[in-house]
């Protein structure tokens, strides 16, 4: 009677499987998949950009047209316009024309910090429907 | 003596701990953090990016391209040629159809390469771009 349940007794510890290993393996590929999750942000502002390519004329009346020259000045309405008007000037012509969107024309030769400080006037003055057209 | 043995097979029994519901959670977990990897492909350099008010989080950007103040193209931590740009954005835009594309280009880089760049993401079937700025 006793060596029967004994037998019984092995019989039940060798049917219970062993998770440990398994456990460590799950262990180690939740850390790898914890510790190489990115959490990368970018901040940035997107260009709106419709189905029309970049270097498609669009038709002036209908936007408030911006050109960036080589030499970084900005012009609105073909004049000159100090970098801290932008935002005031957007502002103006997008209340004549709700509709419009902003469209920049930026020389080649022209920097970035420039561009981005004009879709940041045109965004702050309300117009996030901006497109950038190229000089060709 | 059968009583005793009894009650020590119990005590063995309670001493063990059950790790099924514990498994099940770090299997859940593990799951959860599989499926939320996202892998960025990052330029490789540091640019000093325009600062704006308006920039938003790009949550699912992608693929990170670098335009450094010298008009140099890097992409996968690799400087690249402007005309094998296309090709590259269509290879890693394969490798995850859904993000999108920052274009992180330096203060003085100039639009002509920035427009090279964003016609490239346009002919490899990307259409939402956008710039990289700093936040405030």
């Amino acid at each position: 009677m006793r060596h029967h349940l004994d037998d019984i007794h092995v019989d039940e510890e060798e049917n219970e499987i062993n998770l440990t290993p398994m456990l460590d393996v799950v262990f180690i590929m939740l850390i790898f998949f914890i510790v190489t999750a990115s959490f990368i942000k970018e901040s940035g502002i997107d260009v709106n950009r419709p189905d029309a390519p970049v270097t498609e004329s669009k038709p002036e009346e209908a936007n408030i047209l911006v050109m960036i020259s080589s030499n970084d000045e900005i012009y609105i309405d073909r004049r000159l316009i100090d970098p801290r008007a932008v935002r005031a000037n957007i502002e103006r012509l997008h209340a004549e024309n709700p509709e419009g969107s902003v469209v920049i024309q930026a020389n080649k030769k022209s920097t970035n910090k420039v561009l981005v400080w004009v879709m940041d006037a045109s965004r702050s003055a309300g117009v996030y429907n901006i497109s950038i057209a190229d000089q060709r | 003596m059968r009583r005793k043995h009894g009650s020590m097979g119990m005590e063995e029994e309670e001493n063990e701990i059950n790790l099924t519901p514990m498994l099940d959670v770090v299997f859940i977990m593990l799951i959860f953090f599989i499926v939320t990897a996202t892998f960025i492909k990052e330029a490789g350099i540091q640019v000093e990016r325009p600062d704006t008010v308006t920039a938003d989080t790009q949550d699912d950007a992608s693929i990170l391209i670098a335009i450094s103040a010298a008009d140099e193209i890097w992409v996968d931590r690799q400087k690249r040629d402007p005309r094998a740009v296309r090709s590259i954005i269509e290879r890693l835009h394969a490798e995850n159809p859904k993000g999108s594309i920052v274009i992180q280009a330096d203060e003085d880089s100039t639009n002509e390469m920035l427009v090279i760049v964003m016609e490239a993401a346009k002919a490899a079937g990307v259409t939402n771009v956008a710039i990289a700025s700093d936040d405030g």
